[in-house]
Protein backbone atom coordinates (compact mmCIF):
# COMPACT_ATOMS: atom_id res chain seq x y z
CA UNK A 1 0.00 0.00 0.00
CA UNK A 2 2.63 2.45 0.81
CA UNK A 3 6.42 2.20 -0.17
CA UNK A 4 9.32 4.12 1.23
CA UNK A 5 12.45 3.23 -0.77
CA UNK A 6 15.89 4.74 1.30
CA UNK A 7 14.09 8.20 2.10
CA UNK A 8 15.85 11.01 2.81
CA UNK A 9 13.99 14.32 3.56
CA UNK A 10 16.63 17.40 4.23
CA UNK A 11 15.12 21.03 4.93
CA UNK A 12 18.39 22.67 4.83
CA UNK A 13 21.91 21.05 4.84
CA UNK A 14 22.08 21.02 8.86
CA UNK A 15 18.17 19.76 9.12
CA UNK A 16 17.40 16.92 8.58
CA UNK A 17 13.52 15.66 8.54
CA UNK A 18 13.80 11.85 8.08
CA UNK A 19 16.92 10.09 7.01
CA UNK A 20 17.28 6.84 4.89
CA UNK A 21 14.00 5.52 5.55
CA UNK A 22 12.35 2.16 4.38
CA UNK A 23 9.42 1.27 4.90
CA UNK A 24 6.59 -1.22 3.75
CA UNK A 25 2.65 -0.60 4.99
CA UNK A 26 0.48 -3.27 3.64
CA UNK A 27 -3.23 -2.82 2.77
CA UNK A 28 -5.50 -2.68 6.34
CA UNK A 29 -2.88 -2.76 8.39
CA UNK A 30 -2.92 -0.35 11.52
CA UNK A 31 -0.03 1.28 12.18
CA UNK A 32 1.39 3.61 14.84
CA UNK A 33 4.97 5.89 14.18
CA UNK A 34 5.97 7.43 17.05
CA UNK A 35 8.78 8.98 18.71
CA UNK A 36 9.75 12.25 20.17
CA UNK A 37 9.15 15.80 18.90
CA UNK A 38 11.52 16.80 16.11
CA UNK A 39 12.60 12.77 15.38
CA UNK A 40 10.66 13.30 12.02
CA UNK A 41 6.97 11.55 12.57
CA UNK A 42 5.43 14.46 10.98
CA UNK A 43 7.56 14.80 8.21
CA UNK A 44 6.82 10.78 7.35
CA UNK A 45 2.96 11.35 7.39
CA UNK A 46 3.53 14.64 4.79
CA UNK A 47 5.54 12.94 2.48
CA UNK A 48 2.40 10.52 2.28
CA UNK A 49 0.00 12.68 1.19
CA UNK A 50 2.48 14.61 -0.67
CA UNK A 51 2.51 17.70 1.50
CA UNK A 52 6.23 17.26 1.33
CA UNK A 53 8.90 15.71 -1.24
CA UNK A 54 11.54 13.92 -0.19
CA UNK A 55 15.02 15.08 -1.08
CA UNK A 56 16.12 11.07 -1.92
CA UNK A 57 14.47 8.12 -2.71
CA UNK A 58 11.54 6.63 -3.95
CA UNK A 59 7.42 6.72 -2.49
CA UNK A 60 4.90 5.21 -3.95
CA UNK A 61 1.24 4.80 -2.49
CA UNK A 62 -1.82 2.15 -3.76
CA UNK A 63 0.95 1.50 -6.72
CA UNK A 64 1.08 5.27 -7.77
CA UNK A 65 5.00 6.52 -7.39
CA UNK A 66 4.29 9.72 -5.83
CA UNK A 67 8.11 11.02 -5.44
CA UNK A 68 8.08 13.76 -8.30
CA UNK A 69 4.08 14.09 -8.49
CA UNK A 70 2.89 16.95 -10.86
CA UNK A 71 1.37 19.73 -9.05
CA UNK A 72 -1.89 18.90 -11.31
CA UNK A 73 -2.28 15.38 -9.77
CA UNK A 74 -1.83 16.00 -6.13
CA UNK A 75 -5.73 16.65 -5.71
CA UNK A 76 -6.36 13.06 -7.27
CA UNK A 77 -3.99 11.62 -4.06
CA UNK A 78 -5.46 13.50 -1.71
CA UNK A 79 -8.75 12.48 -2.90
CA UNK A 80 -7.26 9.44 -2.01
CA UNK A 81 -5.58 9.80 1.67
CA UNK A 82 -7.82 11.08 4.62
CA UNK A 83 -5.88 13.16 6.82
CA UNK A 84 -6.52 13.87 10.36
CA UNK A 85 -4.59 16.58 12.58
CA UNK A 86 -3.84 17.81 15.85
CA UNK A 87 -5.19 21.17 15.09
CA UNK A 88 -8.54 20.06 13.64
CA UNK A 89 -8.26 22.61 10.29
CA UNK A 90 -12.31 23.16 10.54
CA UNK A 91 -13.97 26.33 9.19
CA UNK A 92 -15.30 28.14 12.09
CA UNK A 93 -18.05 29.64 9.87
CA UNK A 94 -19.18 26.60 8.19
CA UNK A 95 -21.10 23.87 10.47
CA UNK A 96 -20.10 20.34 11.20
CA UNK A 97 -22.76 19.38 8.28
CA UNK A 98 -21.16 21.86 5.52
CA UNK A 99 -17.41 21.18 6.91
CA UNK A 100 -17.76 17.58 5.56
CA UNK A 101 -19.05 18.47 2.87
CA UNK A 102 -16.76 21.09 1.87
CA UNK A 103 -14.53 18.44 0.94
CA UNK A 104 -17.01 17.23 -1.92
CA UNK A 105 -18.03 20.00 -2.47
CA UNK A 106 -14.24 21.61 -3.48
CA UNK A 107 -13.65 18.08 -5.43
CA UNK A 108 -16.67 18.74 -7.85
CA UNK A 109 -19.46 16.15 -6.06
CA UNK A 110 -22.71 16.26 -7.80
CA UNK A 111 -25.36 17.84 -4.72
CA UNK A 112 -27.19 14.84 -4.51
CA UNK A 113 -23.96 12.51 -3.44
CA UNK A 114 -23.32 15.22 -1.43
CA UNK A 115 -26.56 15.03 0.95
CA UNK A 116 -26.32 11.25 0.69
CA UNK A 117 -22.84 10.52 2.31
CA UNK A 118 -22.15 13.64 5.16
CA UNK A 119 -25.60 12.16 6.76
CA UNK A 120 -23.64 8.79 6.35
CA UNK A 121 -20.20 9.90 7.42
CA UNK A 122 -21.49 11.52 10.37
CA UNK A 123 -23.38 8.44 11.59
CA UNK A 124 -20.24 6.85 11.91
CA UNK A 125 -18.60 9.31 13.76
CA UNK A 126 -21.83 9.18 15.86
CA UNK A 127 -22.51 13.29 14.81
CA UNK A 128 -26.19 12.68 13.15
CA UNK A 129 -27.37 15.06 15.65
CA UNK A 130 -25.15 17.67 15.58
CA UNK A 131 -24.59 18.54 11.75
CA UNK A 132 -25.66 22.38 12.33
CA UNK A 133 -23.47 22.55 14.68
CA UNK A 134 -20.78 25.47 14.56
CA UNK A 135 -17.22 24.03 15.60
CA UNK A 136 -16.91 26.38 18.24
CA UNK A 137 -20.44 25.03 19.90
CA UNK A 138 -18.16 21.11 20.13
CA UNK A 139 -16.07 19.57 22.46
CA UNK A 140 -12.54 19.33 20.84
CA UNK A 141 -13.05 15.17 20.76
CA UNK A 142 -16.61 15.98 18.70
CA UNK A 143 -14.37 18.84 16.57
CA UNK A 144 -11.88 15.85 15.97
CA UNK A 145 -14.56 13.42 14.82
CA UNK A 146 -16.45 15.78 12.66
CA UNK A 147 -12.19 16.32 11.09
CA UNK A 148 -12.61 12.20 10.87
CA UNK A 149 -15.81 12.32 9.16
CA UNK A 150 -14.71 14.87 6.97
CA UNK A 151 -11.75 13.02 5.82
CA UNK A 152 -13.46 9.62 5.09
CA UNK A 153 -15.87 11.49 2.47
CA UNK A 154 -13.89 10.49 -0.60
CA UNK A 155 -13.89 6.24 1.21
CA UNK A 156 -10.16 6.81 1.23
CA UNK A 157 -7.88 4.03 0.85
CA UNK A 158 -5.58 5.24 3.08
CA UNK A 159 -5.95 7.33 6.27
CA UNK A 160 -3.33 9.38 8.12
CA UNK A 161 -3.79 11.09 11.48
CA UNK A 162 -1.30 13.37 12.24
CA UNK A 163 -1.26 13.45 16.54
CA UNK A 164 -5.17 13.58 16.25
CA UNK A 165 -5.20 13.06 20.45
CA UNK A 166 -2.91 15.59 20.97
CA UNK A 167 -5.02 17.77 22.47
CA UNK A 168 -7.85 15.65 23.55
CA UNK A 169 -8.28 14.48 27.21
CA UNK A 170 -8.13 10.79 27.93
CA UNK A 171 -11.93 9.84 27.34
CA UNK A 172 -12.10 11.86 23.92
CA UNK A 173 -8.76 10.13 22.90
CA UNK A 174 -10.38 6.99 23.94
CA UNK A 175 -13.28 7.86 21.65
CA UNK A 176 -11.04 9.01 18.60
CA UNK A 177 -9.04 5.94 18.58
CA UNK A 178 -12.09 3.34 18.89
CA UNK A 179 -13.66 5.50 16.27
CA UNK A 180 -9.63 4.74 13.69
CA UNK A 181 -9.87 1.66 15.18
CA UNK A 182 -13.93 0.99 13.80
CA UNK A 183 -12.35 2.96 10.23
CA UNK A 184 -9.56 -0.04 10.08
CA UNK A 185 -11.92 -2.68 10.74
CA UNK A 186 -13.81 -1.98 7.94
CA UNK A 187 -10.44 -2.27 6.06
CA UNK A 188 -9.09 1.46 5.74
CA UNK A 189 -5.34 1.48 6.18
CA UNK A 190 -4.60 3.91 9.10
CA UNK A 191 -1.68 5.07 9.89
CA UNK A 192 -1.36 7.06 13.35
CA UNK A 193 1.48 9.41 14.33
CA UNK A 194 1.63 9.81 18.29
CA UNK A 195 3.97 10.37 21.31
CA UNK A 196 1.05 9.36 23.55
CA UNK A 197 2.31 6.04 24.93
CA UNK A 198 -1.36 4.89 26.63
CA UNK A 199 -2.75 4.81 23.12
CA UNK A 200 -0.07 2.81 21.61
CA UNK A 201 0.52 0.35 24.27
CA UNK A 202 -3.59 -0.24 24.20
CA UNK A 203 -3.40 -0.89 20.68
CA UNK A 204 -1.31 -3.82 20.21
CA UNK A 205 -1.03 -2.59 16.58
CA UNK A 206 2.54 -2.38 14.86
CA UNK A 207 4.53 0.42 15.94
CA UNK A 208 7.26 2.48 13.77
CA UNK A 209 9.74 4.15 16.25
CA UNK A 210 11.73 6.95 15.08
CA UNK A 211 14.90 8.84 16.56
CA UNK A 212 16.79 11.66 14.68
CA UNK A 213 15.11 11.12 11.74
CA UNK A 214 15.55 7.61 11.40
CA UNK A 215 13.62 4.53 11.83
CA UNK A 216 14.90 2.52 15.16
CA UNK A 217 12.09 -0.05 15.30
CA UNK A 218 9.64 -1.81 13.76
CA UNK A 219 7.62 -4.17 15.58
CA UNK A 220 4.55 -5.97 14.52
CA UNK A 221 2.78 -5.71 17.72
CA UNK A 222 4.88 -3.57 19.54
CA UNK A 223 5.03 -1.07 22.12
CA UNK A 224 6.13 2.67 22.90
CA UNK A 225 9.75 2.00 24.01
CA UNK A 226 10.88 5.43 24.27
CA UNK B 1 -19.75 22.35 -14.33
CA UNK B 2 -20.52 21.83 -10.95
CA UNK B 3 -17.27 22.88 -10.02
CA UNK B 4 -17.73 26.32 -11.81
CA UNK B 5 -21.12 26.77 -9.92
CA UNK B 6 -19.07 26.15 -6.86
CA UNK B 7 -16.16 28.43 -7.84
CA UNK B 8 -19.25 31.42 -8.47
CA UNK B 9 -20.72 30.41 -5.17
CA UNK B 10 -17.44 30.69 -3.17
CA UNK B 11 -16.63 33.89 -4.89
CA UNK B 12 -20.20 35.51 -3.89
CA UNK B 13 -19.19 34.20 -0.44
CA UNK B 14 -16.16 36.04 -0.36
CA UNK B 15 -16.89 38.75 -1.22
CA UNK B 16 -19.92 39.07 0.84
CA UNK B 17 -17.66 38.23 4.16
CA UNK B 18 -15.64 40.69 3.20
CA UNK B 19 -17.80 42.73 2.69
CA UNK B 20 -16.78 46.38 3.54
CA UNK B 21 -13.50 45.81 1.62
CA UNK B 22 -15.52 44.42 -1.53
CA UNK B 23 -17.75 47.75 -0.97
CA UNK B 24 -13.88 49.95 -0.45
CA UNK B 25 -12.79 48.20 -3.91
CA UNK B 26 -15.97 48.83 -5.96
CA UNK B 27 -16.69 52.37 -4.74
CA UNK B 28 -13.19 53.59 -6.23
CA UNK B 29 -13.83 51.82 -9.56
CA UNK B 30 -17.11 53.20 -9.59
CA UNK B 31 -14.72 56.64 -9.35
CA UNK B 32 -12.44 55.44 -11.93
CA UNK B 33 -15.95 54.43 -13.98
CA UNK B 34 -17.58 57.72 -13.65
CA UNK B 35 -14.63 59.98 -14.35
CA UNK B 36 -14.33 58.35 -17.47
CA UNK B 37 -17.76 58.64 -18.20
CA UNK B 38 -17.90 62.67 -17.38
CA UNK B 39 -14.65 62.57 -20.02
CA UNK B 40 -17.59 60.97 -22.58
CA UNK B 41 -20.41 63.54 -21.15
CA UNK B 42 -17.81 66.46 -21.79
CA UNK B 43 -17.01 65.52 -25.32
CA UNK B 44 -20.49 65.27 -26.16
CA UNK B 45 -21.36 68.77 -24.79
CA UNK B 46 -18.27 70.29 -26.24
CA UNK B 47 -19.18 68.82 -29.71
CA UNK B 48 -22.97 70.36 -29.07
CA UNK B 49 -21.13 73.60 -28.41
CA UNK B 50 -19.05 73.71 -30.80
CA UNK B 51 -21.64 72.54 -33.50
CA UNK B 52 -24.16 74.82 -32.32
CA UNK B 53 -21.44 78.44 -32.33
CA UNK B 54 -20.90 76.30 -36.20
CA UNK B 55 -24.42 77.46 -36.90
CA UNK B 56 -24.13 80.23 -36.19
CA UNK B 57 -21.09 81.82 -38.00
CA UNK B 58 -21.75 83.83 -40.94
CA UNK B 59 -19.86 86.14 -43.20
CA UNK B 60 -21.79 89.07 -44.45
CA UNK B 61 -19.86 90.40 -47.32
CA UNK B 62 -21.40 94.17 -48.34
CA UNK B 63 -21.48 95.14 -52.30
CA UNK B 64 -21.68 98.55 -52.99
CA UNK B 65 -25.21 100.10 -53.70
CA UNK B 66 -24.76 100.41 -57.66
CA UNK B 67 -24.30 97.12 -58.21
CA UNK B 68 -26.36 95.58 -60.73
CA UNK B 69 -29.00 93.00 -59.10
CA UNK B 70 -28.26 90.33 -62.21
CA UNK B 71 -24.24 90.29 -60.10
CA UNK B 72 -25.40 89.92 -56.85
CA UNK B 73 -27.54 87.10 -58.12
CA UNK B 74 -24.90 85.90 -59.95
CA UNK B 75 -22.77 85.93 -56.62
CA UNK B 76 -25.41 83.90 -54.61
CA UNK B 77 -25.06 81.48 -57.61
CA UNK B 78 -21.73 81.06 -57.31
CA UNK B 79 -21.48 80.95 -53.39
CA UNK B 80 -24.50 78.00 -53.20
CA UNK B 81 -21.76 76.11 -55.84
CA UNK B 82 -19.87 75.59 -53.62
CA UNK B 83 -19.28 72.79 -51.45
CA UNK B 84 -18.62 74.19 -48.36
CA UNK B 85 -21.24 77.16 -47.90
CA UNK B 86 -24.45 76.14 -46.32
CA UNK B 87 -26.78 78.76 -47.15
CA UNK B 88 -26.73 81.76 -48.57
CA UNK B 89 -29.63 84.91 -47.85
CA UNK B 90 -29.55 87.55 -50.49
CA UNK B 91 -30.33 90.74 -48.92
CA UNK B 92 -31.50 93.52 -50.82
CA UNK B 93 -30.67 97.05 -50.54
CA UNK B 94 -34.51 97.95 -49.40
CA UNK B 95 -34.54 94.82 -46.93
CA UNK B 96 -31.52 95.69 -45.50
CA UNK B 97 -32.21 99.45 -44.85
CA UNK B 98 -35.73 98.43 -43.57
CA UNK B 99 -33.98 95.98 -41.60
CA UNK B 100 -31.27 99.00 -40.09
CA UNK B 101 -34.40 101.26 -39.38
CA UNK B 102 -36.22 98.35 -37.39
CA UNK B 103 -33.36 97.81 -35.58
CA UNK B 104 -32.47 101.36 -34.57
CA UNK B 105 -36.13 102.53 -34.06
CA UNK B 106 -35.79 103.61 -30.57
CA UNK B 107 -32.87 105.86 -31.38
CA UNK B 108 -33.29 109.34 -32.54
CA UNK B 109 -30.20 110.52 -33.37
CA UNK B 110 -29.57 107.43 -35.93
CA UNK B 111 -32.60 108.04 -37.39
CA UNK B 112 -32.08 111.42 -38.22
CA UNK B 113 -28.64 110.74 -39.64
CA UNK B 114 -30.18 108.32 -41.92
CA UNK B 115 -32.64 111.31 -43.11
CA UNK B 116 -29.72 113.36 -43.30
CA UNK B 117 -27.72 111.29 -45.52
CA UNK B 118 -30.63 110.85 -47.58
CA UNK B 119 -32.17 108.10 -49.90
CA UNK B 120 -31.04 104.21 -49.00
CA UNK B 121 -27.08 104.16 -48.49
CA UNK B 122 -27.01 100.06 -48.09
CA UNK B 123 -26.41 98.06 -50.96
CA UNK B 124 -27.01 94.49 -51.19
CA UNK B 125 -25.87 92.02 -48.55
CA UNK B 126 -25.21 88.23 -49.26
CA UNK B 127 -25.28 86.78 -45.51
CA UNK B 128 -23.55 83.66 -46.22
CA UNK B 129 -23.18 80.08 -43.79
CA UNK B 130 -20.57 77.49 -44.21
CA UNK B 131 -20.75 73.95 -42.89
CA UNK B 132 -17.88 74.40 -40.44
CA UNK B 133 -15.85 77.05 -38.97
CA UNK B 134 -12.48 75.55 -41.40
CA UNK B 135 -14.94 76.15 -44.12
CA UNK B 136 -14.48 80.22 -44.19
CA UNK B 137 -10.84 80.68 -45.31
CA UNK B 138 -11.90 78.89 -48.27
CA UNK B 139 -15.07 80.84 -48.78
CA UNK B 140 -13.48 84.35 -47.78
CA UNK B 141 -10.88 83.43 -50.75
CA UNK B 142 -13.42 82.43 -53.18
CA UNK B 143 -15.25 86.36 -52.87
CA UNK B 144 -12.03 87.35 -54.04
CA UNK B 145 -12.60 86.07 -57.62
CA UNK B 146 -11.79 89.08 -59.77
CA UNK B 147 -15.03 88.54 -60.84
CA UNK B 148 -17.07 89.96 -57.92
CA UNK B 149 -13.84 91.84 -56.08
CA UNK B 150 -15.32 94.68 -57.36
CA UNK B 151 -17.92 95.07 -56.38
CA UNK B 152 -17.63 94.06 -52.65
CA UNK B 153 -17.36 97.20 -50.41
CA UNK B 154 -16.36 94.71 -47.08
CA UNK B 155 -16.93 91.52 -45.81
CA UNK B 156 -17.40 91.13 -41.87
CA UNK B 157 -16.46 87.65 -40.49
CA UNK B 158 -18.49 87.36 -37.48
CA UNK B 159 -15.87 86.65 -34.64
CA UNK B 160 -17.49 83.16 -33.68
CA UNK B 161 -14.23 81.10 -34.39
CA UNK B 162 -12.32 82.95 -31.68
CA UNK B 163 -15.31 80.89 -29.01
CA UNK B 164 -14.52 77.69 -31.27
CA UNK B 165 -11.25 77.91 -30.49
CA UNK B 166 -11.67 78.74 -26.64
CA UNK B 167 -14.33 75.69 -26.91
CA UNK B 168 -11.99 73.63 -28.47
CA UNK B 169 -8.87 74.61 -26.18
CA UNK B 170 -11.30 74.47 -22.74
CA UNK B 171 -12.53 70.94 -23.87
CA UNK B 172 -8.74 69.83 -24.57
CA UNK B 173 -7.37 71.02 -21.67
CA UNK B 174 -10.49 69.23 -19.68
CA UNK B 175 -10.01 66.08 -21.74
CA UNK B 176 -6.03 65.88 -20.77
CA UNK B 177 -6.89 66.56 -16.98
CA UNK B 178 -9.51 64.23 -16.96
CA UNK B 179 -7.17 61.54 -19.04
CA UNK B 180 -4.72 61.74 -15.74
CA UNK B 181 -6.86 62.25 -13.59
CA UNK B 182 -8.78 58.82 -14.85
CA UNK B 183 -5.28 57.05 -14.63
CA UNK B 184 -4.52 58.15 -11.88
CA UNK B 185 -7.85 56.55 -10.40
CA UNK B 186 -7.27 53.60 -12.36
CA UNK B 187 -3.68 53.51 -10.91
CA UNK B 188 -5.67 53.13 -7.32
CA UNK B 189 -7.96 51.21 -8.59
CA UNK B 190 -5.68 48.59 -9.63
CA UNK B 191 -3.84 48.55 -6.61
CA UNK B 192 -6.98 48.74 -4.50
CA UNK B 193 -8.20 45.05 -5.98
CA UNK B 194 -4.39 44.03 -5.74
CA UNK B 195 -4.53 44.74 -2.11
CA UNK B 196 -8.00 43.16 -1.59
CA UNK B 197 -6.93 40.10 -3.16
CA UNK B 198 -4.17 39.85 -1.07
CA UNK B 199 -6.16 40.30 1.95
CA UNK B 200 -8.82 38.10 0.71
CA UNK B 201 -5.86 35.42 0.62
CA UNK B 202 -4.43 36.16 3.64
CA UNK B 203 -8.05 35.98 5.45
CA UNK B 204 -8.51 32.71 3.42
CA UNK B 205 -5.54 31.44 4.54
CA UNK B 206 -7.01 28.45 6.13
CA UNK B 207 -9.79 27.74 3.99
CA UNK B 208 -7.24 27.45 1.10
CA UNK B 209 -5.11 25.04 3.12
CA UNK B 210 -7.98 23.03 4.10
CA UNK B 211 -9.60 23.11 0.16
CA UNK B 212 -5.74 22.26 -0.79
CA UNK B 213 -6.11 19.38 2.26
CA UNK B 214 -9.08 17.64 1.15
CA UNK B 215 -8.50 17.60 -2.65
CA UNK B 216 -9.08 20.79 -4.48
CA UNK B 217 -7.51 21.32 -7.81
CA UNK B 218 -5.06 24.14 -7.88
CA UNK B 219 -7.57 25.71 -10.70
CA UNK B 220 -10.55 25.15 -8.35
CA UNK B 221 -8.78 27.47 -5.43
CA UNK B 222 -7.86 30.52 -7.69
CA UNK B 223 -10.66 30.61 -9.35
CA UNK B 224 -12.83 32.11 -6.67
CA UNK B 225 -10.43 34.92 -6.49
CA UNK B 226 -10.72 35.68 -10.05
CA UNK B 227 -14.82 35.60 -10.42
CA UNK B 228 -14.88 37.69 -7.27
CA UNK B 229 -12.94 40.49 -9.27
CA UNK B 230 -15.39 39.96 -12.61
CA UNK B 231 -18.21 40.28 -9.72
CA UNK B 232 -16.60 43.73 -8.67
CA UNK B 233 -16.33 44.91 -12.47
CA UNK B 234 -19.68 43.96 -12.87
CA UNK B 235 -20.85 45.94 -9.61
CA UNK B 236 -18.93 48.62 -10.32
CA UNK B 237 -20.01 48.84 -14.14
CA UNK B 238 -23.76 48.75 -13.16
CA UNK B 239 -23.63 51.31 -10.26
CA UNK B 240 -21.67 53.49 -12.67
CA UNK B 241 -24.50 52.56 -15.30
CA UNK B 242 -26.92 53.68 -12.79
CA UNK B 243 -25.56 56.73 -11.24
CA UNK B 244 -24.53 57.60 -15.02
CA UNK B 245 -28.26 57.29 -16.61
CA UNK B 246 -30.03 59.14 -13.63
CA UNK B 247 -27.64 62.17 -13.56
CA UNK B 248 -27.71 62.22 -17.53
CA UNK B 249 -31.30 62.15 -17.33
CA UNK B 250 -31.29 64.76 -14.86
CA UNK B 251 -28.96 66.92 -16.83
CA UNK B 252 -29.82 66.71 -20.53
CA UNK B 253 -33.38 69.10 -20.12
CA UNK B 254 -30.92 71.78 -18.25
CA UNK B 255 -28.19 71.27 -21.22
CA UNK B 256 -31.37 71.82 -23.98
CA UNK B 257 -31.97 74.85 -22.09
CA UNK B 258 -28.40 76.24 -22.50
CA UNK B 259 -28.19 75.60 -26.09
CA UNK B 260 -31.74 77.38 -26.96
CA UNK B 261 -33.87 74.59 -26.36
CA UNK B 262 -31.80 72.28 -29.15
CA UNK B 263 -30.95 68.88 -27.62
CA UNK B 264 -27.49 67.69 -26.85
CA UNK B 265 -29.09 64.01 -27.48
CA UNK B 266 -27.24 62.55 -24.07
CA UNK B 267 -29.45 60.71 -22.89
CA UNK B 268 -30.23 59.43 -26.23
CA UNK B 269 -26.68 58.84 -26.54
CA UNK B 270 -26.21 56.68 -23.67
CA UNK B 271 -29.24 54.75 -24.05
CA UNK B 272 -28.18 53.84 -27.97
CA UNK B 273 -24.63 53.05 -26.77
CA UNK B 274 -25.14 51.67 -23.52
CA UNK B 275 -23.94 47.98 -24.54
CA UNK B 276 -20.39 49.87 -26.37
CA UNK B 277 -20.20 52.23 -23.58
CA UNK B 278 -20.12 50.46 -20.70
CA UNK B 279 -19.66 46.70 -22.14
CA UNK B 280 -15.81 48.32 -23.39
CA UNK B 281 -15.83 49.70 -19.65
CA UNK B 282 -16.57 46.38 -18.37
CA UNK B 283 -14.12 44.28 -20.52
CA UNK B 284 -11.50 47.12 -19.84
CA UNK B 285 -11.84 46.94 -16.17
CA UNK B 286 -12.09 43.32 -15.88
CA UNK B 287 -8.59 42.61 -18.01
CA UNK B 288 -6.73 45.46 -14.97
CA UNK B 289 -8.63 44.05 -12.45
CA UNK B 290 -7.46 39.95 -13.77
CA UNK B 291 -4.03 41.26 -14.30
CA UNK B 292 -3.80 42.79 -10.78
CA UNK B 293 -5.13 39.44 -9.23
CA UNK B 294 -2.97 37.29 -10.98
CA UNK B 295 -0.45 39.10 -9.88
CA UNK B 296 -1.77 39.62 -6.09
CA UNK B 297 -2.45 35.35 -6.28
CA UNK B 298 1.22 34.51 -7.76
CA UNK B 299 2.85 36.57 -4.97
CA UNK B 300 0.66 35.60 -2.63
CA UNK B 301 -1.21 32.42 -3.07
CA UNK B 302 0.63 29.55 -2.82
CA UNK B 303 -1.31 26.34 -3.87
Amino acid sequence: MIHFKNINKTYSPNIVGVRNVNLHIRPGEFVSIVGQSGTGKSTLAKLMFAEERPTSGQIAVGGWDITRIREHDVPLLRRQIGVVFQDFKLLVRRTVYENVAFALEVAGTPARRIREVVPQVLKIVNLQEKGDRYPKQLSGGEQQRVVVARSLVHRPKILVADEPTGNLDTIHTREIIDLLRKINEFGTTVVLVTHNREVVNALKKRVITLEGGEITSDVEEGRYKL
Amino acid sequence: MITALRAVKFAFQNFGRNFWLSLITVSMLVLTLLTVNVLMVLQQVASKAIAFAEERIEVSVYFYPATAEERITGAAGYLRGLPQVRDVEVITSDEALRRFSDRHAADEAILQSLDEVGGNPFGPTLVVKAYGADDFPFILDALDNPQFRNDIREKDFSSFEDIIDRIRSTTDRIQLFGMVLSAIFLLIATLIVFNTVRIAIFIHREEIGIMKLVGATNAFVRAPFLIECLIYSLFSVAFTAVIVYSSVAVMDPKFSAFFGGESVGLLEYFIRNWYWIFGMQFVILTIINMLATMVAMRKYLRV
